[in-house]
């Protein structure tokens, strides 16, 4: 499999260790580990939110730790998409709009696509992820389940190569936690790559691989391989008895 | 999406836009008010001036004339053009009625003149030359609203009646601040009344010397040779941008104090509107980081929260531009009386745009300069930041327990904008209070009396004034009075030049005029100079003038410098110079034992013909108009000070609350009622309201003096104090303010009225 993601050496401050590892392409990759152990830092590090102290990240060919903060943007705009625990969006626009905002931003000046065709493809995102109906309410008028379904679509709207999500499920109930999840493992199943940061074992067992971070180092490896239909519970299992050995 | 995006969050923060385009309304209204009168004065002045082709250099002159001298002296100046002599037919005020009412009150020098023949056009109310038919007058339009008149009333001269056919506008003398004023008669009339007066001995010819000169060429040059050449002067110099600025200056003031006004209404409008950004933007720090996360570039996030500050600006610009011209009709109806229109129109337009454009282009440079805070926070930063400040202590520590520390700077706000519309309110007020004093006069040259008595038009005039000085004598009602006689000295400059200095002699301490240096001269061989002498001749206190006396040169020490602008500003003041040569004019003091009878008194001399005026009267004469627009300038002032406490208060208080509202909700949890909060933070926002006025108050009353100072210099009025009403600082000032401020602190904690108890528990979206 192609690498699509490269972390080698990273470090922030006292926070991340040397922490290196590879992510393929359509991989589907879970950082766990206690509170404070760094799993959102790596995550804003690999993803170009934030300069790590040393050690370098790439994006197949493209070095993440060496663009400036403005190629960093455009980087994020159109080959990232992320979800975050919070689902932040803009209150003054409605949930269409919200979701058009970055494929509008990515267009400027390209005029690749016309804000039909982007409306277009953010319908049919919507389509798919059962959320149609919201396009016109305000993020106050949805629940928090469809809200973060929304930042789903949004991610999604470049087509970007990677999707970074911190914590997706982590504001929402269990019903609402388990749509989510089923949208992204839906998203990786067409080929999506995803790296998540969660604390839930019962998220993490849904995807092809799980890193355990501890004070700043990778302490361990769980390699599931792609979920297939049924093997639900076992995988659940297998993960919860490889936390209990990382001392969870 | 930006319009949505601009729409939605005006919806939502209705007060926030509201107030930021009211800030940016009236600071372009009143910097756009400011260029359009201004614009419109000076296009005015210099239109009038223009058409009436006012003289270059004028000297005034009582006395015999030969024209042959003054003939041989142009002819020998290339620098003149063209000259003439008018002449002015200067009556006894108490001679004169217009449309019923007596002149005799009035401390103008009222006279007759003819159309000049080449220059020096007196215009009517159309700004043309207008042809007066014998048996018909032209009057001076600042007499129309002061005496009400209008076409068809009439003037009596003595036994003489004119038909008032239409007001004059006067370039040169148009100014309450110019001491004549010219009545426009037919040559034929002219001669007839002249002949009239002379007979009766209540009228004196005097002469208007006038110059043109060409392009270039300095008046300042022209007037040291013409004094030097010993042709008649025995009267006041003025050159055409003292009589420009005399025209700006009596009808500026208004317009000075809008403009400082607009400078300080856009300071606080930068303060407000950035604070409020910076408010905003703390509350939006999520999304922002949530923007910067996505990819948004900086430049896109600043576009996305410029575009509304820029369409607010749009907004303002055009609110803005729309009530200066409302309030420019009304505010321009006694420059138009006294000037007429002038071209105005589209370069007046096209200024007050720039004008607008300039106030809103730094209004949006300073939220552009605001916005760049944004810019540096990173995508994290915004993103792991605390949305809504917390309680840091205790809980319990802090209600009804001092300023939050979390609304400091609000507060600060609150109590700096509370200083600025105090400073707003006091300092024009305590101009005006100051110019209408009977003390003013003592800034501007005249001496600290009740009565003066002006012995000008007769032919002894030294005799008259020795009559006047022994009737005054013998007067029991009167208390005191300085008798002051002014010559016409030759002085010799260090370059061996002669020029003439009027020298106003008598006991100056009596009725002393203010020093700006030194002190008024008491012996022989001092002398105290006009500060625009002692400027002109390079002298200052201690140095030496050699004074022409008897023939022969005789040194004067210079013993103080005082304010004056009466005579084209240019006097001296000795104690008793010389005996040789008569007086030009003479001037009494009086005061009197008892005010009440005052009018009394002074009509009893009337009726013995000499020209008597209470100097209160004088100066409202003289700066009535200065003092009216003042009093509207002030009134302006008041009203937006009221506006802008009331909003900034109301809104800061808003914010405070919104600030405080996780807080506030716990209080409510507690068991807080909604009124013991609402007292906390009311008693909260009146301490910064209060200590603003205070401090505003202190520093008006002092730091405003040497602010006026400067603007009164103008005047001429060098130094001065400030006369203080009271009861309109104690009382009137705190009172208007604190009358907006309270129901503006209620209206913003009203809001705490709404905050539920579970908030705190339950967060916020």
């Amino acid at each position: 499999m192609e690498i699509l993601l490269r972390a080698e050496k990273l470090r922030k401050d006292s926070i991340l260790n040397e922490v290196s590892f590879e992510m393929a392409q359509g991989e589907m990759l879970a950082v766990m580990g206690p509170s404070g152990s760094g799993k959102s830092t790596l995550l804003y590090q690999v993803a170009g939110m934030d300069v790590p102290s040393g050690g370098q990240v790439w994006l197949k060919d493209t070095e993440i730790t060496g663009l400036t903060e403005d190629e960093r943007a455009r980087l994020r705009l159109r080959r990232m998409g992320f979800v975050f625990q919070q689902m932040n969006m803009m209150a003054n626009l409605n949930i269409l709009d919200n979701i058009l905002l970055p494929a509008i931003q990515a267009n400027k000046g390209r005029y690749k696509q016309s804000k039909g065709q982007l409306k277009e493809k953010a319908r049919e995102l919507m389509k798919k992820l059962s959320i149609s109906n919201l396009e016109n309410r305000r993020i106050t008028q949805v629940s928090g389940g469809q809200l973060q379904r929304a930042c789903i679509v949004r991610s999604m709207i470049n087509s970007p190569e990677i999707l970074f999500a911190d914590e997706p499920s982590g504001a929402l109930n269990k019903s609402a936690a388990e749509e989510v999840m089923k949208e992204l493992g839906m998203l990786n199943r067409e080929g999506m790559a995803i790296l998540m940061v969660t604390h839930d074992s019962r998220v993490a067992s849904s995807c092809d691989r799980i890193l355990y971070l501890l004070d700043g180092r990778i302490l361990g490896e769980l390699k599931l391989g792609k979920p297939e239909a049924g093997t639900e519970k076992c995988r659940e299992e297998k993960v919860n008895l490889w936390l209990m050995e990382m001392g969870w | 999406m930006i319009k949505n995006l601009i729409w939605n969050d005006i919806k939502q923060n209705k007060l926030l836009s509201a107030a930021t385009v009211f800030f940016m309304t009236i600071s372009a209204m009143l910097l756009a008010l400011t260029v359009l009168l201004a614009s419109s004065l000076l296009g005015a002045i210099d239109s009038l001036m223009e058409n009436a082709r006012v003289p270059d250099f004028m000297q005034m002159h009582t006395g015999e004339l030969e024209v042959s001298e003054i003939s041989r002296f142009a002819q020998s100046r290339e620098e003149i053009k063209e000259w003439q002599i008018c002449r002015f037919l200067n009556f006894d005020n108490s001679q004169l009625t217009l449309g019923g009412i007596s002149l005799a009150d009035s401390t103008q020098d009222n006279g007759l003149c003819t159309q000049g023949e080449g220059f020096d056009y007196l215009m009517d109310m159309e700004n043309k030359v207008p042809g007066v038919l014998p048996g018909q007058v032209y009057v001076p339009v600042c007499y129309r609203s002061q005496y009400h008149l209008s076409v068809g009333d009439t003037m009596e001269i003595g036994d003489y009646r004119l038909l008032i056919a239409g007001f004059l506008r006067d370039a040169q003398m148009n100014s309450m601040m110019a001491s004549s004023k010219r009545f426009l008669v037919h040559p034929k009339d002219y001669e007839g009344i002249k002949a009239y007066g002379d007979g009766r001995g209540i009228a004196q010819e005097e002469y208007l010397i006038e110059f043109l000169v060409v392009d270039g060429a300095d008046t300042g040059v022209l007037g040291t040779a013409y004094a030097g050449e010993g042709l008649p002067a025995n009267g006041p110099a003025v050159t055409r941008p003292l009589i420009r600025m005399m025209n700006a200056l009596s009808d500026g003031t208004m317009i000075f104090v809008i403009f400082l006004l607009s400078i300080v209404v856009l300071l606080i409008s930068m303060l407000c509107i950035r604070f409020m950004l910076l408010l905003k933007m703390e509350r939006d720090r999520k999304e922002v980081g949530m923007l910067k996360a996505l990819g948004v570039g900086k430049k896109e996030i600043r576009i996305l929260y410029f575009a509304k500050y820029a369409l607010f600006s749009g907004l303002g610009a055009a609110f803005g531009l729309l009530m200066a011209s409302l309030q420019k009709a009304a505010l321009e109806k006694q420059l138009k009386e006294a000037y007429g229109a002038g071209p105005g129109g589209l370069s007046s337009a096209a200024l007050a745009v720039l004008a607008v454009l300039l106030v809103e282009g730094i209004l949006l440079l300073s939220i552009r300069r605001a916005l760049k805070k944004m810019e540096k926070l990173s995508a994290l930063e915004a993103l792991l930041a605390p949305q809504e400040e917390r309680p840091s202590r205790g809980i319990f520590s802090s209600v009804g327990a001092g300023i939050r520390k979390t609304s400091r700077r609000q507060y600060f706000v609150i109590g700096l904008v509370a200083l600025a519309c105090t400073l707003l309110m006091l300092v024009p007020q305590n101009l005006y209070s100051t110019m209408s004093a009977p003390e003013f006069v003592t800034y501007m040259g005249i001496g600290d009396g009740e009565i003066r008595m002006d012995v000008r038009q007769t032919e002894g005039i030294d005799s008259a004034t020795e009559q006047i000085a022994l009737a005054l004598k013998q007067d029991t009602q009167v208390r005191q009075y300085a008798v002051l006689r002014t010559k016409s000295c030759p002085v010799v400059l260090e370059d061996g030049t002669t020029i003439n200095l009027t020298v106003e002699t008598g006991d100056h301490n009596i009725f002393p005029v203010s020093c700006l240096e030194g002190r008024l001269p008491g012996k022989q061989g001092e002398i105290a100079l006009s500060s625009m002498n002692a400027e002109e001749l390079g002298l200052t206190v201690g140095d030496t003038l050699k004074l022409m006396v008897d023939g022969k040169p005789v040194a004067h020490t210079v013993c103080g410098i005082y304010s004056d602008i009466t005579n084209g500003g240019k006097t001296a003041k000795a104690y008793d110079l010389y005996d040789g040569g008569p007086s030009v004019w003479s001037v009494v003091y009086v005061s009197l034992e008892e005010s009440a009878g005052k009018e009394a008194w002074m009509e009893g001399y009337r009726k013995k013909g000499v020209d008597v005026t209470d100097i209160a009267d004088y100066v409202k004469d003289t700066y009535g108009q200065t003092l009216q627009q003042l009093g509207l300038a002030s009134k302006v002032s008041a009203t937006i000070s009221v506006l802008v406490i009331f909003m900034v208060v109301m809104l800061f208080m808003r914010l405070i609350v919104e600030k405080n509202r996780y807080r506030v909700s716990l209080y409510k949890a507690l068991g807080f009622t909604g009124l013991d909060i609402k007292r906390s933070y009311f008693l909260e926002g009146l301490l910064p309201v209060a200590g603003g006025i205070v401090l505003g108050l202190l520093l008006g009353n002092l730091l405003g003096e040497s602010l006026c100072g400067v603007a009164l210099k103008a005047f001429g009025a060098d130094s001065f104090r400030f006369v203080i009403d009271w009861g309109q600082v104690l009382v009137l000032i705190p009172a208007a303010l604190s009358g907006a401020a309270i129901p503006a602190i209620l209206a913003g904690i009203a809001e705490i009225g709404n905050i539920k108890a579970y908030e705190c528990c339950v967060g916020r979206e």
